[in-house]
C-alpha cells in the first residue's frame, strides 16, 4: 500500500497542472468499458434498492465487479489516467466525507446496533455511488450531482472508490463502541481525507484500497477490513473489521436481512454482470481465510468480543491453574505413596519390625542398618580373623579362658567353632559342599599358622584390626564360654543392642548350624564334641 | 476453601512434628548410607534415601551372607588345622 503513495503523489503534482474536465478525454475506450459496467452497475442499483431484501445471491457477484472494475481504473491511473484519477477521487472524497457524515449521523443513532449501522452504512455508500436513485441526503444529493457529471466513468471509480469509504464511515461507530483505540484511527483517516482538498489524499485512500480490493477482490467491507488490517494490524481495528467480515461473509451465505441489505446495496452495481459469480466461492475462501488473521488481531482488541474472548482466557488460565494444583496435589500424593512404598518395602527388610509408625519404622531400620554395619564389618574382619586367630588367641587366651577353667585347647577348639555359628545364622543353609574351592586358599595357611601372622595384620588396618578383635573376642568369648543352650543368657559383652534383639533369632540358627555341622562333619564335629566333654 | 485450608493447617501442624522428627530420621538414616552419605542433605529425598536404605539393607544382608559362608567355609576347613593349632595351643 504504501508504494502507492508515490504514484499518487505524482498525481497530485498533475493535478496542479490539468484542470478536472480534462480528464475525460484520453479514457474513452476504458469509458466505454466502464459505461457497461456502470449501466449494469446503475441497473442493479435500481433493483437493489427496490428489491433489496432479494438480493442476497448477487452480493458476492458485486465484489467479483467491483474488483474487475478497479484493474481498469488502474490502468488508466497507471498511464495517463492522473487527471481523471484526480477528479474521480476529487468527487470520490467529497462523497467519502459524506459517507463519513453519513456514518456519524448513523453511528450516534441509538437504535442501530453493529452490524445495522455498518449495513446502513455500505447501503448508503453504495447508494450513494449508484447515484440519484437513491439520492437520499443533501450530502448525497451532491454526491449525485458529482456522479452527474462524470455518470458514466466515474461510477465505477466510484464504486470502486465508494468502497473505501465505508472503512472511514465504520470508524466513527468504533469510536463509539471504543472510544480511545480507535479514535486516533478515524482521526487520521479522516484528517486525510478531508484536511487535503486536493485528490491526493483522498487519492491515497482510493489506491490503498483499491490495492487492497484488487489483491482481495472483497466488497468494500472486506476492503475497509484488509484495510484496516494492512494499516492498522497493531491497532484494535482488526475487531471491526472482523465484525464486517464476519458479517460480509453470512451475508454472502444469505444471512440475515439487514446484513444482506447491506451486500445487496453495495455491490448491487455489478449485479448485471454475469461474469462475477462463479468467482464467488473464491472470495468466500478468501474471506474465511481471512477471518482468522482477523482473530488474531482481535486479541489486542479491547472490543467487547475480545473481553468475551478475555473472560474465556481469565477463565482458561485459572483452569490452568486449577489444573496446575491438581497437578502438583498428584504428584504431591505421588511422591507420599513412593515413600510409603519404600518404608513397606524397609519395613518387609528389617525383621521383626512391627511398627506402624513412620519414625519408629525409621528408628528401627537405622538401628537395623547400623547393626548390619557393624555385623559386616565384624564379619569382614572375622574373615581376616580367622588366620590371625591363632596368635591372636594366644594373647587374649588368659582374658578369654578366665572364667572357663578348662583346657586352652578345649577352648580354643570351642571357640573356633562357636564363632562359625552365629555366622551361618544368616545363611542358614550354607552349602557346605562348596567348602572344598572356596577353602582352597585357605587349607595350606592353616597348615602353617605361623606364616599368616604377618599377612594379616597388613590386610586390614589396625585401628579396625584391633576393633575386630575386640568383637570377635567378645564373640568368642560368649559363644565359646556358654554352651548353645546356655546362649539365652543376655551378653553383656555386647555392646550393640541389636544383637541383643537378635539374640533369641541366634540361638535357632546356631542349633541348626550346629546340626548341619554335625551331619556333614560328624568327624569333626565329634571330634570337637569331645573336648567339650572334658 | 478457606475452611479446609484452615484445616489443613492443622492437620499439618500436628503433622508436623513427625514430619520433623521423620526428617531427622531420615537425615540420620541417610548419614548410614555411603551411596548419598557424601551429598548435601537438601538435595536428596525422602523416597530416594528410603530407596537407598532398601538396597543398603540388601546388599548388607547379601554380604553377611556372603561372610558368614566364607566364614563358615573357612572354618570348616580349619579341621585338619585343628591338630596343629592346639597342637600350637598346647605347646605355649
Amino acid at each position: 500500500m504504501n508504494y502507492h503513495v508515490p504514484d499518487f503523489d505524482i498525481q497530485m503534482d498533475d493535478e496542479d497542472e490539468y484542470p478536472i474536465h480534462h480528464s475525460k478525454k484520453p479514457f474513452t475506450q476504458q469509458d466505454d468499458e466502464i459505461m457497461e459496467l456502470l449501466w449494469q452497475n446503475g441497473q442493479v442499483v435500481m433493483q437493489s434498492q427496490n428489491h433489496r431484501q432479494f438480493r442476497k445471491p448477487l452480493a458476492p457477484a458485486t465484489t467479483t465487479t467491483a474488483s474487475r472494475v478497479i484493474p481498469e481504473h488502474r490502468e488508466i491511473r497507471s498511464t495517463d489516467a492522473d487527471n481523471y484519477m484526480n477528479q474521480h477521487l476529487f468527487m470520490q472524497e467529497d462523497e467519502m466525507a459524506s459517507w463519513l457524515f453519513d456514518s456519524m449521523n448513523e453511528v450516534e443513532d441509538p437504535p442501530f446496533n453493529r452490524h445495522d449501522f455498518s449495513s446502513e452504512t455500505i447501503f448508503h455508500s453504495s447508494a450513494g455511488s449508484a447515484g440519484q436513485k437513491h439520492g437520499g441526503g443533501v450530502i448525497q444529493a451532491q454526491a449525485t450531482v458529482r456522479e452527474s457529471e462524470f455518470v458514466r466513468q466515474s461510477r465505477p471509480a466510484v464504486v470502486a472508490a465508494s468502497r473505501p469509504p465505508i472503512h472511514p464511515a465504520r470508524k466513527p461507530e468504533m469510536v463509539v463502541n471504543r472510544t480511545h483505540n480507535f479514535t486516533h484511527f478515524t482521526n487520521t483517516n479522516q484528517s486525510n481525507t478531508r484536511s487535503e482538498p486536493g485528490a491526493s489524499s483522498s487519492s491515497m485512500i482510493a489506491a490503498g484500497r483499491e490495492s487492497t480490493v484488487v489483491d482481495s477482490c472483497d466488497t468494500p467491507i472486506m476492503t475497509a477490513k484488509t484495510y484496516a488490517a494492512s494499516r492498522l494490524s497493531e491497532t484494535v481495528r482488526s475487531a471491526t473489521a472482523e465484525t464486517g467480515c464476519v458479517s460480509v461473509s453470512t451475508t454472502g451465505k444469505a444471512a440475515t436481512t439487514t446484513l444482506d441489505m447491506t451486500v445487496t446495496s453495495s455491490p448491487g452495481c455489478s449485479s448485471g454482470s454475469a461474469e462475477p459469480v462463479h468467482r464467488e466461492p473464491e472470495l468466500d475462501r478468501k474471506r474465511k481465510g481471512r477471518e482468522p488473521e482477523e482473530s488474531e488481531f482481535q486479541s489486542e482488541d479491547v472490543d467487547f468480543e475480545c473481553r468475551e474472548e478475555k473472560k474465556q482466557h481469565r477463565g482458561s488460565t485459572s483452569a490452568k491453574r486449577s489444573r496446575a494444583a491438581e497437578v502438583h496435589n498428584l504428584s504431591e500424593r505421588k511422591r507420599r505413596d513412593r515413600i510409603n512404598e519404600k518404608m513397606k518395602a524397609l519395613q518387609e527388610l528389617i525383621p521383626r519390625c512391627n511398627k506402624s509408625d513412620k519414625a519408629s519404622m525409621l528408628d528401627e531400620a537405622i538401628e537395623y542398618l547400623k547393626s548390619l554395619q557393624l555385623q559386616v564389618q565384624m564379619m569382614s574382619m572375622g574373615c581376616g580373623m580367622v588366620p590371625m586367630m591363632f596368635p591372636g588367641i594366644q594373647q587374649f587366651m588368659p582374658a578369654m579362658g578366665m572364667g572357663m577353667g578348662m583346657g586352652l585347647g578345649m577352648e580354643m577348639g570351642m571357640g573356633m567353632n562357636r564363632p562359625v555359628m552365629p555366622f551361618p545364622n544368616m545363611l542358614p543353609n550354607s552349602p557346605l559342599q562348596t567348602a572344598a574351592t572356596v577353602a582352597g586358599p585357605f587349607g595350606p595357611r592353616f597348615a602353617m599358622p605361623p606364616f599368616h601372622v604377618p599377612h594379616v595384620p597388613a590386610a586390614a588396618p589396625d585401628s579396625s584390626r584391633m576393633q575386630a578383635e575386640n568383637q570377635s573376642d567378645n564373640h568368642l568369648n560368649s559363644l565359646g564360654a556358654l554352651p548353645p543352650d546356655q546362649s539365652r543368657i543376655p551378653n553383656p559383652n555386647f555392646a550393640d543392642p541389636y544383637q541383643q534383639y537378635l539374640g533369641p533369632h541366634q540361638v535357632q540358627q546356631l542349633m541348626q548350624a550346629m546340626n548341619q555341622q554335625n551331619v556333614n562333619r560328624p568327624g569333626t564335629s565329634g571330634s570337637q564334641e569331645n573336648p567339650e566333654k572334658h | 476453601m478457606s475452611s479446609r485450608r484452615s484445616r489443613s493447617r492443622q492437620t499439618s501442624s500436628s503433622r508436623n512434628i513427625t514430619d520433623d522428627q521423620i526428617h531427622d530420621l531420615v537425615s540420620k538414616l541417610q548419614q548410614l548410607l555411603p551411596e548419598i552419605r557424601n551429598r548435601s542433605s537438601d538435595k536428596v529425598s525422602a523416597s530416594r534415601v528410603l530407596q537407598e536404605t532398601c538396597n543398603y539393607i540388601r546388599n548388607l544382608n547379601r554380604e553377611v551372607d556372603d561372610l558368614s559362608e566364607r566364614l563358615s567355609e573357612l572354618l570348616a576347613t580349619t579341621d585338619t588345622a585343628q591338630a596343629a593349632i592346639i597342637r600350637n595351643l598346647l605347646m605355649q
